[in-house]
C-alpha cells in the first residue's frame, strides 16, 4: 500500500494506482476524458493535468501512479490554467451545438467547460468540417465533429470487447473515428460506446432528439432480459421508457450493456401489447374480465374443493408480485398446487450459486452447455475483463457445441448435453478413485462410455481439481449437473462456485417468494391438470407452449383444464385454449425486487404507467380478495430478510444425500440429426421494434459445412426440415460452433417453427422437397 | 577548406558504399578489432569514455543508454534511428545513401557491445534511394559474413534487416518508432517502461540515432582518447551540421563539437548571399528556439547552445537572412507540426492546427494586436503540456520569433501586410 | 488478391520475430505493383495476416505515403519545409498546378500525374527538392520545373 497526500489529504491506495483514482477515493473529482479505470491509462486527452510536487511540470493524473509520501494539488493555478487550455483546444473543433445535442445536459464538455473552461471564444477560425450523424450501425450514430477523440469507444470496441468495429482513421487533426469499410459495426455491445462517449459524439439512434434533460426523467432499474440484471437507468418522458443506459456500480460493475438490453426497452408498448381483456375471444373492460375469473375460480373451488386450482408463474414479475400471488392461491384460493415454467430441468441449489465476484477471482471457468455470449451477455465481458487482468485464465467449454470463442479462447470439450454430468463424473474419479463421494457417483455409470479418451478425462479431471478459483457457468439443460456441482464442491479444497444462466430471470426472486422452482414441480402441477386433478389452470406470465419443453404435457393440460387463464404482456402461443387473457403490467411499471443469476437483489423501478387496462398483479389479487370477500391485509414478507446487503445468503453446502447419476436412454440411430437448444438473448421471446432491423430470420443454426451443402451462404437461408412429424421449413444460417448433423435453434424464439423441433430426420433444400 | 572525414568518409573516396571499396579503405577494420579485442562490456566502457552522445537531437551519452539495459535474459534489440525528417536536418540521408557500410559497421559493433540478437534500421519512407542503398550493402555484409551467425569466428551473432516507414516524422520519436516497427500507428508509447526495459516486442531494446553509431567505427579505430581531444568535456567529438537557408554553400559539415557557430556560416557554408545579413538562425533542426547574429560567436556544443538560449538538437542549422519574413519562416515551421502531429494528444493536435491559422492570417494581415498575444497563451498551453515532445517541438521557434521579432508581428497588423509581402522567396529578388 | 501476395506475405511473415511488422512491408510492396491501396487490398491484406480490418485501415491511414485513393501513375511530391521555401518551393508548386491545370492533392485527368506537397525531404542542401516517385529531384529549375520533373517518366518505385 502506498500513502500520498493530495490537496492537504493523506490516502492510502494499493500500489499501481493513478492518482485520477486515488484522488476520487477522497472524493476529488479530477476531470478526465479518455480515461477509463477498465480500460486503463492512455494519457492522450490531457484533461486529467494535476501538479506533482517536486516535478517540473504538470503531469497527467491518469498516467501517473502514485508513489510513496507524494504531495499532488489537484487545484491552484497552474492546474487551472492548463485545463483551461485543453478545455480550449477541445473546443475549438467542436461545433458548439449544445441546444440540439442529446447529450446536452449529460456531457463532459460541457460541464468542465462550465467549471473550468475558458470565458469566452478566442477561435475564429473555420473549423474543420467532418461527418454528423453517420452510423456506426442501425442503434449508434457518430457526430465525428464533436468527438474529442478520446479513443474510449475505439479501445472499448477493439481492446475490451475484442470485436474491433471501430477504428481510428487518418493522422493528426484530421483524425476520426469510424467503422470498418464504414460498414455498420455488429457486435452486440455497441451500444456501450454511447455510455463511454464523453461528448456528444456518439448518440443513441432511437433516442435521437427525444428528450431534453429537463423533460426527462431516470430511474434507477435493473434489465429484464437476461439472468444477469444489468444495473441501469432507464429514462422516461410523458410515461413511456425511451432509453436505457448502464448505471455503473463503484467497485463491482462497469455498468456494461449488451445491445438487447440497451435498446430493447420498447416491449412494453410494443403494437403487439396486450392493452385489453380477453374473455372467451370477445374483448372485455378488465374490470369485467377480474370479475369473470373471480366467478370461475369460485365456480371451480365450489364444485371441486380446495387443490383445484394451479398457478404457473413466468414472466418478468419482481419477487413481491410472486408473494402476493402465492399467498393469494393459499389464502383466497385455496390451492398450493404454484409453480413456475421451466424450460431446463436443471435446478441448483444456493449453497452453490456464486456471484460475479467469482468470475473476477476465477483462474479457471466452464461453461457447461452456455455460450454466456449469447445466454448472458455481460458475463462474457466480465469473463473479458478477467482475462486482460489474468490472461492465464483457462477457459473450458463442454456441451454438445463449441462453447469458447474467438473473444474468450480456450479449450472445448465436444460432449452430448445427456453426458455431460457423466463426463464431469469420470473426469474427477480419474484423478480421485478411491474417495467415496465420486465412487457413488460413478456406480451407475461405470461401463458408460463417452467418446473421449481416458487421457483427456484425466487432464480435465486435473484441472477440475488443480483449479484454485473454479468458476462454473451452467445452462440446467442436465439436470444431472446439480449432483456432480455439488460433490465437484465438496471434494475441492478451494473456491467453486457455479452461475446458471436458466430462467425466468427472476427465478431465485420467485423461489424466495416461496414458489418451488424445480422443474418436477411444474410438470407435476401439469399432469395434476392433465389428469383431471386440477380444473382450472392460471398462467401468470408463463407461455407453456413456448417455455415448456413438454409441449405434448403441456397441450393436454391446456385442453384438459375447464378454465385457462393468462395474464400477459405479448399474446402467448398458448391462446388458442385461453378463456381470459389479462393484460397485466410488467417491468418498467411496477416497483419491486428482482433476484439475477448471483442471487443479489435489486430494485426494478417503475417510472411508466402500464398502457391501456394493463394492470398490476397486485390490483388484480387484491380485487379478486374483495369479490372473494376476503379483506386483503399485506403482511410483513420483505425478500431483503433473507439477503446480507444485497445478497442472498448461502446455506453451508450439505452433499446430496442421494449421489447417483441417471443412465441416458441409448443414442437415437446414426442419420438422425441431433437438435440442440440453447438460450439466446436476443431470441428470448420479448419483442422490440428498435432492434427489428439488426434481427435475423435465420435463428436456427447448422454446421458451415452442412451450410456448404444444403448451399446456404453465410447470411442464412431456408430448409425444409423433414421431422418425424412432418416437414417444416425452417430459417438457419452457417455457424462454426455448431457440429456437423447437428442444428441448433434457441429456446422460446419468437419464430412459431422453432418451437419442440424433434425428430429431425433430414434437412433438404426447399426445392428438392418430393412433392407430397 | 580541406580536411579528413570520419563520417562522411564518401566527400573523399569515391563508391565509398561499395563494400570492395569500402574495405580497400579500411573497412570493417574496426568490427575486427572490437570482436578480437574487446569484451562487449569494455565496448561500452569505451564508448562512454569517449564521451560520446546521441546526434538524433537529445544529446544523451551513448554508453550510458548501453548500460541502462537490464540483464535479464531477455532477447535484447538494437534499433537504429534513420527517420530523419526534422526540418532542415540531411546528415543521415548522406550518411545510408553514401556511406551505409560505415553504419552498418557501426551497428555490428553496438550490437556486440550491448549484446544485441537483432538490429534494425528504421529507415524513413521517402528515402527509398537510401532504402535501396542500406538492402544492398545489408546483403553484401552478409556475404562477407559481417552479419549473420557466428560473425568472423567471434561466436557472435547479429541479424540486420531494414525497414521503411511510410511517411510520418512522429516516427523519428522512438517509442512511436518502435509501434510502427510492430506494424501499428506511429502513436508514441507511454513511459515508463522505456524502450531499455521494454522496447521492441517488449525486449529490451537501444534505439540510435544513424550518426550516433556512424561514429562507434571511427572510435574504436582510433580511441577514446581521440574523440575527447576534439570538441569539450562534457560534448567531445564530432558533429555533422546540416546548414541551409540563406547561404552561400549548403551543405553538410562535419566538424569538431564547439566550433563556433560563425565559423559554420561563414567559413565553411560560404556565408549569407552578398549583400544580405544574418536576420537569425535555426541551430538545431525546426524544433529549436532562434538565436540572433550577437550569438554568432557560440561554440556549437550541448551546453554552450543551451547557455545562449536554443538548443544543438539534430545539428540541422538553418539560416535566415534580412530577406526572410519571420512571420511567413515561422509560420511554415508551425505547419509542419501541425501536418505531422500524431492526433493522440489535445494540445499538440488542436494547437498546432490553432496556431498554423493564426499566423496564416497574421503573415497575410488579417491578424490584429489581440491574435499575438493568443498566439503566445496557445503556446503556454501547449508547452509542457503534451504526450511527447513533439507539440513542445513546435514551439521553440514560435516562441522565440515573438520575443525577438515582436516588432515584426505587430507590423503585420498595423499595415494589415506582410511587408515582405507575404512571401518567403521572391523570384524577382533573387 | 493477385495470386503473389499470399506468397510475399508468407515472406515477411517469416522475416519479423513479432506483432504485425510484416504489415507495412506488405503495404509497401503491393502498392509499389497496384498504385495504391483500394478498400479491397485492405481487406486482402487483412485476410493475410489474420488481422482485424479495422486494424490494418487504421495503420495505412495514419502514413502519408499510403495512398488510399488512387494516385496517378506519377505521384510529384514537391518538398513545402522551410529550407526549400526559401529557395522557391511555392513558386515550384504554383508552376506545377499551371503546368498540369491541377491543384495540390489532385490528380490529371488522363491519371498521369498527382501533384502532393511533402515536408522536409531531407535534402535541403539541394532545394527545391521535389520526388516522382519517391526519387529525388535536386535544385529544381523554376522557371521550367516540368522538364525536369515531368519530362522523363520517371524511375517506378520498388520496394527494397
Ligand atoms: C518528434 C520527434 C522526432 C524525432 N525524430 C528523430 C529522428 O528523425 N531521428 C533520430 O535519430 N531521432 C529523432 N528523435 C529522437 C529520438 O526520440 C531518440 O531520442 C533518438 O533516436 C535516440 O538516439 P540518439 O541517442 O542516438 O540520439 C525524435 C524525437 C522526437 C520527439
Ligand atoms: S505531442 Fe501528442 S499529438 Fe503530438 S505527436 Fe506527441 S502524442 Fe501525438
Ligand atoms: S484523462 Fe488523463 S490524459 Fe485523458
Amino acid at each position: 500500500m502506498i500513502r500520498l497526500t493530495i490537496d492537504g489529504q493523506e490516502v492510502t491506495v494499493p500500489e499501481g494506482t493513478m492518482i485520477v483514482d486515488a484522488a476520487a477515493r477522497l472524493g476529488i473529482d479530477v476531470p478526465v476524458y479518455c480515461y477509463h479505470q477498465a480500460l486503463g491509462p492512455l494519457g492522450a486527452c490531457r484533461m486529467c493535468l494535476v501538479q506533482v510536487e517536486k516535478m517540473p511540470k504538470l503531469v497527467t493524473g491518469c498516467t501517473t501512479a502514485v508513489t510513496e509520501g507524494m504531495v499532488v494539488h489537484t487545484q491552484g493555478e497552474a492546474v487551472e490554467k492548463g485545463r483551461k487550455g485543453v478545455l480550449e483546444f477541445l473546443l475549438i473543433n467542436h461545433p458548439l451545438d449544445c441546444p440540439v445535442c442529446d447529450k446536452g445536459g449529460e456531457c463532459y464538455l460541457q460541464d468542465y467547460t462550465f467549471e473550468y473552461g475558458p470565458g469566452r471564444g478566442r477561435f475564429q477560425e473555420p473549423k474543420i468540417q467532418k461527418v454528423k450523424n453517420g452510423p456506426i450501425n442501425d442503434l449508434v450514430l457518430i457526430d465525428q465533429e464533436r468527438c474529442v477523440l478520446c479513443q474510449r469507444c475505439v479501445r472499448f470496441m477493439g481492446e475490451y470487447v475484442g470485436e474491433p468495429h471501430l477504428l481510428l482513421e487518418g493522422r493528426g487533426v484530421e483524425t476520426v473515428v469510424t467503422t470498418v469499410e464504414h460498414q455498420p459495426a455488429t457486435s452486440q455491445f455497441t451500444g456501450n460506446v454511447i455510455d463511454l462517449c464523453p461528448v456528444g459524439a456518439l448518440l443513441s439512434a432511437p433516442y435521437y432528439h427525444k428528450g431534453r434533460p429537463w423533460n426527462i426523467e431516470r430511474h434507477s432499474t435493473i434489465c429484464p432480459h437476461c439472468p444477469v440484471g444489468c444495473s441501469s437507468l432507464a429514462t422516461t418522458r410523458e410515461s413511456h421508457i425511451i432509453r436505457m443506459e448502464g448505471r455503473p456500480v463503484p467497485d463491482r460493475d462497469w455498468g456494461w450493456l449488451c445491445d438487447r438490453g440497451r435498446f430493447g426497452y420498447d416491449f412494453g408498448y410494443h403494437p403487439e401489447r396486450i392493452t385489453d381483456s380477453w374473455v372467451q375471444q370477445k374483448t372485455t373492460s378488465a374490470a369485467q374480465a377480474t370479475r369473470d375469473v373471480a366467478e370461475w375460480m369460485q365456480r371451480t373451488l365450489t364444485q371441486y374443493g380446495s387443490g383445484s386450482i394451479g398457478f404457473v408463474l413466468g414472466g418478468h414479475f419482481t419477487a413481491e408480485e410472486a408473494h402476493l400471488l402465492r399467498r393469494f392461491a393459499h389464502d383466497v384460493a385455496h390451492t398450493d398446487h404454484i409453480a413456475m415454467v421451466r424450460d431446463v430441468k436443471g435446478y441448483l441449489p444456493l449453497s452453490l450459486n456464486g456471484t460475479f465476484e467469482d468470475v473476477a477471482q476465477a483462474d479457471a471457468v466452464i461453461f457447461v452447455g452456455v455460450d454466456p455470449y449469447e445466454a448472458v451477455p455481460v458475463v462474457h465481458l466480465k469473463l473479458r475483463d478477467r482475462l486482460h487482468h489474468f490472461p492465464q485464465l483457462q477457459v473450458m467449454g463442454v456441451g454438445p457445441r463449441r462453447l469458447t470463442r474467438e473473444t474468450m479462447p480456450g479449450q472445448d470439450y465436444l460432449i452430448d448435453a445427456e453426458d455431460e454430468a457423466i463426463f464431469f463424473a469420470k473426469a474427477l474419479a480419474s484423478r480421485l478413485p478411491n474417495d467415496s463421494r465420486v465412487q457413488a457417483l460413478i456406480a451407475s455409470i461405470q461401463d458408460y462410455s463417452l467418446p473421449v479418451s481416458d487421457a483427456d478425462l484425466e487432464v480435465f479431471g486435473q484441472k477440475l481439481l488443480d483449479a484454485q478459483h473454479l468458476t462454473l457457468l451452467w445452462d440446467g439443460e442436465n439436470s444431472d449437473m446439480a449432483t456432480v456441482l455439488s460433490v465437484l464442491a465438496d471434494v475441492r479444497e478451494n473456491p467453486t462456485a457455479v452461475l446458471p444462466t436458466f430462467g425466468p430471470v427472476n427465478w431465485r426472486g420467485y423461489e424466495q417468494a416461496g414458489i418451488d422452482p424445480q422443474y418436477a414441480a411444474v410438470e407435476d402441477l401439469l399432469t395434476k391438470v392433465r389428469n383431471g386433478d386440477i380444473h382450472m389452470l392460471v398462467l401468470w406470465g408463463a407461455d407453456l407452449l413456448r417455455e415448456f419443453p413438454d409441449r405434448k404435457l403441456a397441450q393436454q393440460a391446456l385442453e384438459k383444464a375447464d378454465y385457462v387463464v393468462s395474464a400477459q404482456v405479448v399474446p402467448p402461443l398458448d391462446m388458442p385454449y385461453i378463456d381470459a387473457l389479462l393484460p397485466v403490467a410488467t417491468w418498467g411499471e411496477v416497483e419491486g425486487t428482482y433476484v439475477n443469476m448471483e442471487g443479489r437483489l435489486s430494485i426494478g423501478a417503475a417510472g411508466v404507467q402500464p398502457p391501456g387496462q394493463a394492470r398490476p398483479t397486485r390490483s388484480y389479487v387484491v380485487n379478486w380478495a374483495r369479490l372473494f370477500r376476503q379483506e386483503w391485509q399485506d403482511d410483513a414478507w420483505d425478500v431483503f430478510d433473507n439477503a446480507e446487503g444485497d445478497v442472498l445468503i448461502r446455506a453451508d453446502a450439505a452433499v446430496a444425500s442421494e449421489i447417483t447419476l441417471t443412465r441416458p436412454a441409448t443414442k437415437p440411430a446414426d442419420g438422425v440429426w441431433t437438435v440442440i437448444q440453447g438460450a439466446w438473448v436476443v431470441e428470448n421471446g420479448l419483442p422490440s421494434e428498435i432492434l427489428e432491423p439488426r434481427e435475423t430470420e435465420f435463428v436456427g443454426r447448422i454446421s458451415p459445412d452442412d451450410a456448404a451443402r444444403l448451399q446456404i451462404g453465410a447470411e442464412g437461408g431456408y430448409v425444409q426440415a423433414q421431422t418425424s412429424e412432418g416437414s417444416v421449413l425452417i430459417a438457419v444460417r452457417p455457424d462454426p460452433a455448431i457440429m456437423e448433423h447437428t442444428l441448433w435453434i434457441p429456446r422460446g424464439s419468437r419464430h412459431d417453427w422453432a418451437q419442440h423441433l424433434e425428430g429431425v430426420l433430414t434437412l433438404m433444400r426447399p426445392e428438392e422437397v418430393p412433392s407430397v | 577548406m580541406s580536411q579528413k572525414y570520419y563520417l562522411l568518409r564518401n566527400r573523399e573516396i569515391p563508391n565509398i558504399d561499395q563494400m570492395a571499396v569500402y574495405q580497400s579503405h579500411g573497412g570493417y577494420e574496426a568490427l575486427k578489432k572490437a570482436l578480437n579485442e574487446y569484451k562487449p562490456e569494455e565496448l561500452v566502457d569505451l564508448v562512454k569514455k569517449s564521451g560520446l552522445r546521441g546526434r538524433g537531437g537529445a544529446g544523451f551519452p551513448t554508453g550510458m543508454k548501453w548500460g541502462f539495459l537490464p540483464n535479464d535474459g531477455r532477447k535484447r534489440y538494437l534499433v537504429v534511428n534513420s527517420d530523419e525528417a526534422e526540418p532542415g536536418t540531411y546528415k543521415d540521408r548522406e550518411i545510408i545513401e553514401q556511406n551505409p557500410h560505415q553504419l552498418i559497421e557501426g551497428i555490428i559493433i553496438s550490437s556486440y557491445a550491448t549484446k544485441a540478437r537483432e538490429a534494425y534500421i528504421y529507415c524513413r519512407g521517402e528515402f527509398l534511394f537510401g532504402a535501396e542503398q542500406l538492402q544492398r550493402a545489408v546483403a553484401e555484409a552478409y556475404a562477407a559474413g559481417y552479419l549473420g551467425e557466428n560473425i568472423l569466428g567471434s561466436g557472435f551473432s547479429v541479424d540486420l534487416k531494414v525497414y521503411r516507414g511510410a511517411g510520418a516524422y512522429i516516427c523519428g520519436e522512438e517509442s512511436a518508432l518502435l509501434e510502427s516497427l510492430e506494424g501499428r500507428r506511429g502513436n508514441p508509447r507511454l513511459k515508463p517502461p522505456f524502450p531499455a526495459v521494454a522496447g521492441l516486442y517488449g525486449g529490451p531494446t537501444v534505439v540510435n540515432n544513424v550518426e550516433t553509431i556512424t561514429n562507434v567505427p571511427a572510435i574504436v579505430t582510433y580511441g577514446a582518447d581521440w574523440y575527447t581531444s576534439m570538441g569539450t568535456a562534457k560534448s567531445p567529438g564530432l558533429k555533422i551540421f546540416s546548414v541551409s537557408g540563406r547561404v552561400v554553400r549548403p551543405d553538410n559539415y562535419e566538424i569538431p563539437l564547439a566550433t563556433p557557430l560563425r565559423t559554420l556560416i561563414d567559413d565553411y557554408a560560404g556565408g549569407v548571399l552578398p549583400g544580405r545579413r544574418i536576420k537569425a538562425v535555426i541551430p538545431g533542426g525546426s524544433s529549436v528556439p532562434l538565436l540572433l547574429p550577437d550569438k554568432l560567436d557560440t561554440p556549437l556544443d550541448y551546453e554552450s547552445v543551451l547557455q545562449a538560449g536554443s538548443m544543438l538538437g539534430s545539428g540541422g542549422c538553418i539560416v535566415l537572412d534580412d530577406s526572410v519574413c519571420i512571420v511567413g519562416a515561422t509560420a511554415r515551421l508551425v505547419k509542419f507540426y501541425r501536418e505531422e502531429s500524431c492526433g493522440k494528444c489535445t494540445p499538440c493536435r488542436e494547437g498546432t492546427y490553432w496556431m498554423t491559422d493564426v499566423l496564416e492570417r497574421i503573415e497575410h494581415g488579417l491578424g490584429t494586436e489581440e491574435d499575438l498575444d493568443t498566439l503566445m497563451d496557445i503556446a503556454d498551453n501547449i508547452g509542457g503540456k503534451c504526450f511527447c515532445p513533439l507539440g513542445d517541438a513546435s514551439l521553440g521557434v514560435l516562441v522565440s520569433a515573438m520575443k525577438f521579432f515582436r516588432d515584426e508581428f505587430e507590423a503585420h497588423v498595423r499595415e494589415h501586410a506582410c511587408p515582405m509581402g507575404a512571401k518567403l522567396y521572391d523570384t524577382v529578388n533573387h | 488478391m493477385k495470386p503473389e501476395w499470399k506468397e510475399w506475405a508468407r515472406e515477411f511473415k517469416e522475416q519479423y520475430p513479432g506483432a504485425n511488422s510484416a504489415l507495412m512491408p506488405l503495404l509497401h510492396r503491393i502498392q509499389a505493383h497496384e498504385g495504391w491501396l483500394s478498400d479491397e487490398t485492405i481487406h486482402d491484406v487483412a485476410t493475410l495476416f489474420d488481422l482485424p480490418e479495422s486494424y490494418v485501415e487504421s495503420v495505412a491511414s495514419f502514413y502519408s505515403l499510403f495512398y488510399r485513393h488512387k494516385v496517378g501513375k506519377n505521384v510529384v511530391h514537391v518538398c513545402v519545409g522551410l529550407s526549400c521555401a526559401l529557395a522557391g518551393s511555392d513558386h515550384l508548386m504554383e508552376k506545377l498546378e499551371h503546368h498540369l491545370g491541377i491543384k495540390e492533392g489532385q490528380t490529371t485527368a488522363d491519371g498521369e500525374y498527382t501533384l502532393l506537397e511533402a515536408e522536409c525531404l531531407a535534402a535541403c542542401n539541394a532545394a527545391p527538392v521535389a520526388q516522382v516517385n519517391l526519387r529525388y529531384f535536386e535544385r529544381v529549375d523554376l522557371e521550367r520545373p516540368e522538364e525536369t520533373l515531368l519530362g522523363t517518366s520517371s524511375e517506378k518505385e520498388v520496394t527494397p
